[in-house]
């Protein structure tokens, strides 16, 4: 009886051993985070920005003396925008780099593919995927998203354009997950708004000519045009129309209408693009030090990896300890509403360090989440382009 | 729907004029080297950069960048060439073919190394299209730029013909295609004929790759977004036979654009394959080509 | 780092078993097949679905994938039978595009981009991470050796030395009475059953599936696993699959090495390494990708 006993608690002893020295090794020595994003494949104009904004915080912190006193050491993998390489780059963070957190997975596949990974190590996993279906994963609180999901989105986006006078939008999908949820929902609100949705077409982002699928679009007369694209196919989508001589309203995202895209398409093409996005408080300074670093407006995921690595770093802070389960229980209360104000992590963590309460309010919005892991909600920026420039239109 | 017909059909001739450059590029190098060149996909992503550069930075007009696209690419054809596909010519056609696709991994990311990802795009003006009354068929819009392209890859088209028709070394090259037994015994250097098969195939395919830039975006996949399309009208059409990847361009452009009357769009890229399956079952030379049994 | 290590080892026994089905259908019989990673894909979903919405078990969404990849491995094979291997290298590619395109496309069979989640496999969420893991190297490497194993009995086999005969010369296999349609589709479909039986294994592995995830980067990772490890004997296959798969995660590891390229400049340099190991391969096999001579009969 005793040997059975002392055996199978050598056994358990055995299995927990991972466990107790990856504890061990996380209370001294550096921190280790890990970004997760797109650097080749379809998604690889957004990885290098997101990387750069990273990376410069984290020297931010390192300069002024660490996060309880230990340095952040920051590991970056490139997920090429397919889950199948995720999963082992994500599995080399885990096991091998010991990272408590994966910062600014972009795909939604990659995203979905990670998740399980993260919640079963305990590793917090901070992403920029809008995909509805994330949140709802079984996650256990290990997930964070800055980017509002389709729901969110697509009805601010339809609530806008009913306002604006649109009667009629036709949109434009690439094929992605969220391609039918965000039309279901636009449709949904702009009948409520007065207006019409007249019908979608997905097409497959890797085509290099749109005119059959703009032809369909154009055929049903509309006044207003949702495009739901991303960047490169975003300027195939605007110089046909432009070619075709649409002189309606066009809608797109803002993480699709960035500065390069003005830069390949022309003054003239981008004409008139109205583009939204969740937006901070434009004063914030973070946005600004974000421009400044990158050398032009920033994009919405830099924004967001910006708050995710304060995040991390500040929820450290806070927990007194630097595992991904320390960070998973205190990733709230560093936006705790009765809190000091800041928008910085160095400035937060001098806070904590001297044992007061923050409330953090990032680059991206005031990132307060619910219990799923979603934003509660944010404010949107409506921006038109204008003679080869973003101004803004309206701030909601 | 059906009245989409003339639309649709133009829209597919276009395309075709698009498609007709790189897919002449690459059964060029079937011809005479005879094995299948995938590394077209880079060679055509590397055309594109090399106009962008010649047109931004240089300030050189679509024309003079597009001729810059050629010679930029059709040098680095000459050198992948011999660098690393000659040596496993002894070796057969499979391995030459799989060691291209090799190298057209390592060009693209040779391109992404040097230039990062971000889409760029040229400095010409974007034009209103052309509205058409074409009577009872209907109104059709036609595109000047798409017009514009046409021309250019029917001038490279012209100008490829007559090389190989009206010239010493491009009746040399024929004859190798022909008969590169005879041809040797004839004197002619293969290696000489080799190299230039490569500078014009490649060559070809980076001119035809700015072509495609223009109108969609220069990007270290601009190549391989289109590659299967490109294989596809070249066995269509025949592999070996010139005139064979012009009409298999036209076919495979107008097959994409019509099948939006029949299937969701994004199979359009689909339509290639079984292109490629239902000629090669019905006809295996293809249209115009040699047999491929 | 155990972690770590043994789910590289389970994608290389997946790899190795696609390795072993391109050996049958290129090594063996020298028809090219470009197209792998489509009976991948076939097998993956064809296990996920009937698990995940059907909730049939576990073998079952296995058997289903063998038969589903072979079944399209076979109308494969009759309707290229008589290309020759540079077409069918085209028409290969093109058809793991379509699957790739139907995988998005068809919602409502696929869930699209979105991707089917929550496949099941034995001791997920009750074993550790890492009993978990070791329960699949055990299960992935068995059905490896056993494959291994018996396709060197088919290899010795007169199926295996008529497969010899028509890789080398179609016309006289031909002469000599052997209906040799028949052989080759069936060299099609078995090779693609093991492919799709490698789709399955990692479905439930991942958990995981998504129609980005079947990229044609995979189809070369399993040509040069084939030719770095000697294409037409069983142990090369597998050494091959072994080998590829260190090199595409060790490459990871020098990032540290060096810290002055920009991120996308590393990960460009990462994916340019596999071709050019391809390329090195292809250089100093002696061989390079033809398959071994047959041996001539000793006398009686």
């Amino acid at each position: 009886m005793t040997l059975r006993l002392r055996r199978r608690t050598a056994l358990l002893g055995g299995l927990a051993a991972p466990f107790v020295s990856r504890l061990a090794a996380a209370q001294t020595g550096p921190i280790r985070l890990g970004t997760l994003t797109p650097q080749t494949g379809a998604g690889g104009p957004y990885g290098p920005p997101m990387v750069k904004t990273v990376q410069s915080v984290v020297a931010e912190i390192n300069a002024a003396g660490g996060v309880l006193g230990r340095k952040i050491e920051l590991v970056s993998e490139d997920d090429e925008t397919n889950p199948d390489s995720a999963v082992r780059a994500a599995r080399k963070l885990i096991d091998v780099e010991k990272v408590s957190a994966i910062i600014g997975t972009w795909a939604s596949a990659v995203t979905t593919a990670v998740a399980p990974l993260c919640w079963e190590n305990k590793v917090m996993l901070f992403t920029v995927s809008g995909a509805d279906s994330i949140t709802k994963l079984p996650h256990n609180g290990y997930i964070i998203r800055t980017q509002p999901n389709t729901y969110l989105q697509s009805g601010m986006a339809a609530q806008f354009l009913a306002k604006s006078g649109a009667k009629s939008v036709f949109a434009l999908s690439a094929q992605t997950p969220f391609a039918v949820d965000s039309y279901n929902r636009l449709a949904d609100v702009l009948a409520a708004g007065g207006a019409k949705a007249l019908g979608d077409v997905i097409y497959d982002p890797a085509k290099t000519s749109f005119r059959s699928e703009i032809d369909q679009a154009l055929k049903t007369k509309p006044d207003a045009l949702f495009l739901n694209s991303y960047t490169p196919d975003l300027a195939v989508i605007l110089r046909e129309l432009y070619r075709a001589g649409y002189e309606g309203k066009k809608f797109t995202y803002g993480y699709a209408a960035n500065a390069k895209l003005i830069e390949s398409v022309g003054a003239e093409v981008a004409e008139g693009l109205i583009s939204f996005a969740p937006s901070p408080d434009l004063d914030s300074p973070s946005y600004a030090k974000i421009k400044a670093l990158l050398g032009n407006e920033p994009d919405p995921y830099s924004c967001q990896v910006y708050d995710h690595i304060s995040l991390a770093a500040l929820a450290i802070a806070k927990a007194g300890a630097a595992s991904g389960l320390a960070i998973h229980d205190s990733v709230r209360a560093v936006g705790n509403p009765a809190g000091t104000k800041v928008t910085d992590a160095v400035a937060g963590l001098k806070l904590l360090a001297a044992g007061k309460d923050v409330n953090f309010e990032g680059a991206s919005g005031p990132c307060k989440f619910t219990a799923l892991g979603d934003i509660e909600g944010c404010r949107f920026r409506f921006d038109i382009a204008e003679k080869g420039k973003y101004r803004l239109l309206s701030l909601i | 729907m059906i009245g989409d017909f003339p639309q649709l059909l133009i829209n597919g001739l276009l395309a075709g004029t698009q498609l007709a450059v790189p897919a002449i590029g690459f059964t060029t190098v079937f011809a005479v080297l005879r094995f299948p060149n995938f590394a077209v996909a880079s060679h055509a992503t590397i055309g594109a950069y090399a106009g962008y550069l010649a047109n931004t930075a240089l300030g050189l007009p679509a024309g003079a960048a597009l001729l810059v696209a050629f010679l930029v690419a059709g040098a680095f054809g000459v050198a992948s060439d011999e660098i690393v596909l000659r040596r496993l010519r002894t070796a057969g056609p499979l391995t030459v073919a799989i060691a291209s696709v090799a190298l057209t991994i390592v060009l693209e990311n040779a391109v992404r190394f040097a230039f990062g990802n971000d889409p760029r795009g040229y400095d010409l003006a974007v034009l209103r299209d052309w509205r058409v009354d074409l009577g009872w068929l209907g109104r059709v819009r036609i595109g000047p730029q798409q017009v514009i392209n046409a021309g250019a890859a029917a001038i490279a088209m012209a100008v490829l013909f007559g090389f190989l028709g009206f010239t010493r070394t491009g009746k040399m090259m024929r004859a190798v295609a022909d008969n590169p037994i005879l041809a040797a015994l004839k004197g002619i250097n293969a290696e000489t004929v080799a190299r230039l098969a490569n500078f014009i195939g490649m060559g070809l395919a980076g001119y035809g790759g700015m072509l495609i830039a223009m109108d969609t975006a220069v990007d270290p996949l601009t190549g391989f977004r289109v590659m299967l399309s490109i294989f596809a009208a070249a066995v269509v059409g025949g592999l070996g036979s010139i005139p064979g990847a012009v009409l298999g361009a036209f076919v495979i452009g107008v097959g994409e654009e019509l099948s939006v009357l029949v299937f969701d769009p994004t199979y359009r890229t689909a339509v290639g394959f079984f292109a490629i399956l239902i000629v090669l079952t019905l006809r295996p030379r293809g249209l115009l080509g040699e047999r491929a049994v | 780092m155990e972690n770590y290590l043994l789910a590289m080892a389970v994608f290389a026994g997946c790899y190795a078993l696609m390795a072993l089905g391109l050996n049958l259908i290129f090594g063996l019989a020298g028809m090219v097949n470009l197209g792998l990673v489509g009976f991948f894909a076939v097998g993956a979903y064809a296990s996920a679905l009937l698990t995940v919405k059907l909730h049939l078990p576990m073998l079952v969404g296995w058997a289903a994938a063998i038969a589903l990849a072979s079944l399209l491995g076979a109308a494969m094979a009759l309707i290229t039978a008589r290309l020759r291997g540079d077409y069918l290298a085209i028409v290969t590619l093109g058809f793991a595009e379509v699957i790739r395109l139907a995988a998005s496309n068809e919602i409502w069979l696929t869930n699209g981009t979105d991707g089917i989640s929550a496949i099941p496999a034995p001791g997920r969420g009750v074993l550790s991470p890492l009993l978990f893991n070791l329960q699949f190297v055990v299960i992935v490497w068995a059905v490896v050796g056993l494959a291994a194993w018996a396709l060197a009995r088919l290899s010795a086999a007169p199926f295996g030395r008529v497969l010899r005969a028509i890789r080398e010369d179609d016309m006289i296999a031909a002469v000599a009475g052997k209906r040799v349609l028949a052989f080759k589709v069936q060299a099609f479909a078995l090779g693609a059953g093991l492919l799709g039986l490698a789709g399955a294994l990692y479905a439930h592995f991942n958990a995981y599936i998504a129609p980005d995830g079947f990229q044609p980067l995979i189809t070369i990772y399993v040509v040069l696993a084939l030719t770095a490890g000697g294409t037409g004997t069983m142990r090369g296959a597998v050494l091959g699959a072994v080998l590829v798969i260190a090199l595409t995660e060790s490459t990871r590891f020098f990032g540290g090495v060096i810290p002055w390229l920009k991120p996308v400049q590393f990960a460009a340099l990462r994916e340019a390494a596999i071709g050019l190991a391809l390329i090195l391969v292809l250089y100093y096999r002696p061989d390079g990708i033809i398959p071994e001579r047959i041996q001539p009969q000793e006398p009686a």
